[in-house]
C-alpha cells in the first residue's frame, strides 16, 4: 500500500507526466476530431453505400492518444533510471515485482481515466460532426451513441486498448531502461509493423501476419459493422494485444529482477 | 573545426550503444527487404505455370488492331467520321508496328475526344500534341525507312504535319491498320472506412471510311485484338466504312502498378525509427550527463559545435544509409530474380536516384532529428515529435480521404519518402526531388532554430 502510495505520489507530482495524462484525452479527442471532419461521403457511390463505420471513426483519435499512453509509460520507468531515482525507489521497496507491479496499477489507473475521457469526448465528436458530413439517420447512419451495444464495446475496448499499450510500454521500458529506447521500440512494433506486413505480397502470409501486429490486432475492437471483414475478431485482437503486454511485462520483470538495477 | 569534428566523430564512435544501433538500422533495413522479397517468391513459386523470367511489359499494349502488312516504304490516309466519347483520352487513329505480338515498337496518330490530335510512339516517349481537333478527322501516317510521319485535316486535302518519330525497331515489313484504344475509367471509391482506387474498363468505339492505302493494298483485314473485355470488341467492314471497338490503352504504363524499388527499400522506415533515436540521443545525452558543458567550454562557438554535430552525424547516417539501401536493394533483387519477378536495375538512373536517395534520407532525417533535439533537449520530447511527423501520412493514409492524405504528405517532413519513387502512381502526393526538398527545408529551419536557441539559451 505503500508502495502504491508513493508510485502515485511520483506519478502525481511530476509536471510533464500531468501534460501527458492531460494529452492521452487531449490527443484522442483532437486526432478524432480531425478524422471526423474532414470524412464526407464525396467519394462514395452513394451516401448509403459508404459502409463508413461511424463508431469506428470517431474513435480513430485513439492512435494518437497511444502515443501520450507510451510517453507516459516510459517515462515512469525510464524516467527513474534517467535521474537515478530508481536507486532510491528499490531501496525504500528493494521486492522489485511489487515496484513493477505497482507502478503497472497505477498507470493503468491513470490511463483508464485519461482513456475514458478521451473516448467519450471522441465520440461526442463523432456524434457532433458526422452528421454534418453526410453520416446521417436519412442516409442509415444512426448517431454514435453509446447506448448502442456494439459501440459500447468499442468505446470500452478502446480504453482497455490503451491500457494495455501502456502496460505494454512499461514493459519494453523496464527491459531496456531508457525512455528513449522504449519509445522507438513501441513505435516501431505499433506503428511500422503494420505497415511492413502490408508489404508481404502472398495474401496467405499477410492473412496470418495481419492479425499479429499489436496496433492492427487491438483496434480491431473499434469495429461496429463488418465484422467478418476483419483480420481478427474483435475480442480475440485485444487478447493478442494482452498477450504482446503480458510478454513484454514479464521480460521487462524477469529481466528488472535479475538485473542490477 | 577538424578538431571539433574529430571530438564529435569520437563521441558516436566510441559508445557502444550507438553504434550497435546504427548497425541495427542498416540490419533492419536489409532484413525487412530479405523477408519481404522471400515472402513474394513463395507465392509466385506456388502460382506455378510461366516459363522463364518475364521481362515487364514497358508501355500499355492492349486495344483493337486491324491492319495489313507493309512491305516497304508507304502509308494509309484514312477519315475519323465518329468517335465514342468513353474515355477523355480514347484513341481512334492509324498505328504502325513493327509486328502484330505485344510490346513491339510502334507510332500511332489519333484523335481523342478531350486531348485532341496526337502522334504517339514507343514507351510513351514520343507524345506530340497535334490540333485540338476531335472526329471527325483526316488522318495519315506515313512511313520511310524508320521514320514515321503523321499528318492531319479537316477536308483530306490540306493536311498539316502532327509530327515525327523515329523507331528503330521498324526495319522490314511493318504492320499498317486502323486502331481504337480506350483507357480505362478511374474512380476514387470510400467505402468501408478506406479510400481505394476503382478501375472500369471502358469500351472505345470509332467508324472509318475513305480509306486509302499507299501502295494500294486490297487484302483482307488481319484482326489483333488485345481488348481488356474482348467480348464488347467488333470489327464490321462494309462499303469502305470500318467500325471498330476496343477497350484498353495503348501508351504509356499506367499509374496503379506496385513500384517495386520502392518495396525493396521499405524497410528503411525501421532503419529510420533507430537512426532517430540515436540522433536524438547524440545530443541529448550530453545534456543529461552534463558532458555538454565540457563541450561548449572547449569550444566556446556554440554554433560551429551544433555544426560539427550535425556534419559528423550525416556523414555517418549517408554511409550507413548507404549500406543499408544497397544491401536492401541486392538481397531483395536477388531473391526475388529467380522467381518470376522483373527486378529494377541500378543502371536506371530513376532507380539509382532511389536508392542514393534512401541513403541521404536518412542523413537528413538525423539531421533533422539532431537539430530537434537540441531545441527540445528532452529525448522522449524530440523523438516524439520527429516520429510522429514521419509516420503521420503513413497512418492517415488508411483512413482520411485520399486528397486529405496527400496534402499531410506535402506539408509533413515524410514528404521526403518521395525521394524513394521511381513509378508515378495515382496516389504520389509530391514528385521526388520537392519531396526531398520539404524534408531538407524542415531540416534546414529546425538547424537554424536550434542554433538560435543555443546560442541565446544557457546550457
Amino acid at each position: 500500500m505503500r508502495t502504491l502510495h508513493a508510485e502515485w505520489t511520483k506519478l502525481r507530482t511530476l509536471r510533464g507526466n500531468a501534460w501527458l495524462t492531460l494529452a492521452v484525452a487531449g490527443g484522442t479527442i483532437a486526432a478524432s476530431v480531425a478524422a471526423a471532419a474532414t470524412v464526407n461521403t464525396a467519394n462514395c457511390p452513394s451516401p448509403a453505400e459508404c459502409f463508413e463505420d461511424t463508431a469506428k471513426l470517431s474513435l480513430a483519435g485513439v492512435w494518437l492518444g497511444q502515443v501520450a499512453v507510451v510517453l507516459l509509460a516510459a517515462a515512469l520507468v525510464g524516467g527513474e533510471y534517467g535521474c537515478g531515482l530508481i536507486r532510491a525507489t528499490l531501496a525504500a521497496q528493494p521486492r522489485r515485482h511489487t515496484v513493477l507491479a505497482t507502478k503497472a496499477a497505477v498507470l493503468s489507473a491513470t490511463v483508464a481515466v485519461a482513456g475514458t475521457l478521451g473516448v467519450l469526448g471522441a465520440l461526442l465528436a463523432g456524434r457532433i460532426l458526422l452528421p454534418g458530413n453526410g453520416f446521417n439517420a436519412a442516409n442509415g447512419y444512426p448517431p454514435v451513441s453509446v447506448t448502442d451495444p456494439a459501440t459500447l464495446r468499442a468505446a470500452a475496448g478502446s480504453v482497455i486498448y490503451l491500457v494495455l499499450v501502456g502496460l505494454l510500454a512499461l514493459g519494453v521500458a523496464t527491459l531496456v531502461r531508457s525512455s528513449a529506447g522504449a519509445l522507438t521500440a513501441v513505435m516501431a512494433l505499433l506503428f511500422v509493423a503494420p505497415l511492413l506486413v502490408r508489404l508481404v505480397t502472398d495474401p496467405d502470409w499477410r492473412d496470418r501476419l495481419e492479425p499479429l501486429a499489436p496496433m492492427t490486432a487491438g483496434l480491431a475492437i473499434q469495429a461496429t459493422r463488418d465484422l467478418e471483414r476483419l483480420p481478427i475478431a474483435p475480442w480475440a485482437g485485444l487478447g493478442v494485444l494482452a498477450a504482446w503486454s503480458v510478454a513484454a511485462l514479464v521480460t521487462g520483470g524477469v529481466a528488472f529482477a535479475a538485473r542490477d538495477q | 573545426m577538424i578538431r571539433l569534428l574529430r571530438a564529435e566523430w569520437t563521441k558516436l564512435r566510441t559508445v557502444p550503444r550507438w553504434m550497435a544501433t546504427l548497425a541495427a538500422a542498416v540490419l533492419l533495413t536489409i532484413l525487412v527487404a530479405v523477408a519481404s522479397a522471400a515472402a513474394s517468391a513463395s507465392s509466385s513459386a506456388g502460382g506455378g505455370g510461366g516459363g522463364g523470367p518475364s521481362t515487364p511489359p514497358t508501355f500499355e499494349d492492349a486495344g483493337h488492331f486491324v491492319h495489313r502488312t507493309l512491305a516497304g516504304d508507304g502509308g494509309l490516309v484514312a477519315h475519323v467520321a465518329a468517335q465514342a466519347d468513353s474515355q477523355q483520352s480514347a484513341k481512334a487513329g492509324i498505328m504502325i508496328r513493327a509486328g502484330a505480338e505485344r510490346d513491339t515498337a510502334y507510332a500511332a496518330v489519333f484523335v481523342t475526344p478531350d486531348h485532341g490530335v496526337r502522334l504517339q510512339s514507343g514507351h510513351g516517349a514520343i507524345d506530340i500534341a497535334g490540333s485540338a481537333s476531335g472526329a471527325s478527322r483526316w488522318l495519315r501516317l506515313d512511313r520511310d525507312g524508320t521514320t514515321v510521319t503523321g499528318y492531319e485535316s479537316a477536308n483530306g486535302r490540306d493536311w498539316s504535319r502532327v509530327g515525327s518519330a523515329r523507331l528503330g525497331g521498324l526495319t522490314g515489313s511493318a504492320e499498317l491498320g486502323l486502331f481504337v484504344a480506350s483507357p480505362n475509367a478511374v474512380k476514387v471509391q470510400r467505402q468501408f472506412g478506406g479510400e481505394n482506387i476503382d478501375e472500369m474498363p471502358t469500351i472505345g468505339e470509332a467508324t472509318f471510311d475513305n480509306l486509302r492505302a499507299d501502295p494500294a493494298a486490297d487484302g483482307p483485314w488481319q484482326d489483333t485484338d488485345r481488348s481488356i473485355v474482348p467480348e464488347h470488341s467488333r470489327f464490321t467492314e462494309a462499303g469502305g466504312t470500318v467500325t471498330l471497338a476496343g477497350s484498353g490503352d495503348v501508351g504509356p504504363l499506367s499509374q496503379y502498378g506496385p513500384d517495386l524499388t520502392r518495396m525493396t527499400l521499405a524497410g528503411v522506415l525501421l532503419g529510420l525509427m533507430a537512426v532517430v533515436a540515436l540522433a536524438v540521443l547524440f545530443v541529448t545525452s550530453e545534456y543529461k550527463r552534463g558532458v555538454i558543458h565540457l563541450t561548449f567550454a572547449a569550444n566556446p562557438a556554440r554554433v560551429r559545435v551544433l555544426a560539427a554535430k550535425a556534419l559528423v552525424l550525416g556523414a555517418a547516417t549517408f554511409a550507413a544509409g548507404l549500406v543499408a539501401s544497397f544491401g536492401a536493394f541486392l538481397a531483395g533483387s536477388a531473391i526475388a530474380a529467380p522467381n518470376g519477378f522483373s527486378t529494377p536495375s541500378l543502371a536506371d538512373g530513376t532507380v539509382l536516384r532511389a536508392v542514393v536517395g534512401t541513403a541521404a534520407l536518412l542523413a537528413v532525417v538525423a539531421v533533422f532529428s539532431l537539430a530537434v533535439a537540441t531545441i527540445l533537449r528532452r529525448s522522449a520530447a524530440a523523438i516524439t515529435v520527429v516520429l510522429l511527423l514521419l509516420l503521420v501520412p503513413y497512418i492517415l493514409a488508411t483512413g482520411l480521404p485520399l486528397g486529405v492524405a496527400a496534402w499531410v504528405t506535402r506539408l509533413t517532413p515524410a514528404a521526403g519518402f518521395a525521394i524513394q519513387d521511381t513509378v508515378r502512381r495515382y496516389d504520389t502526393a509530391i514528385t521526388p526531388w520537392a519531396g526531398f526538398g520539404v524534408l531538407c527545408a524542415y531540416a534546414a529551419v529546425a538547424l537554424g532554430v536550434a542554433a538560435w536557441r543555443l546560442r541565446r539559451r544557457d546550457a
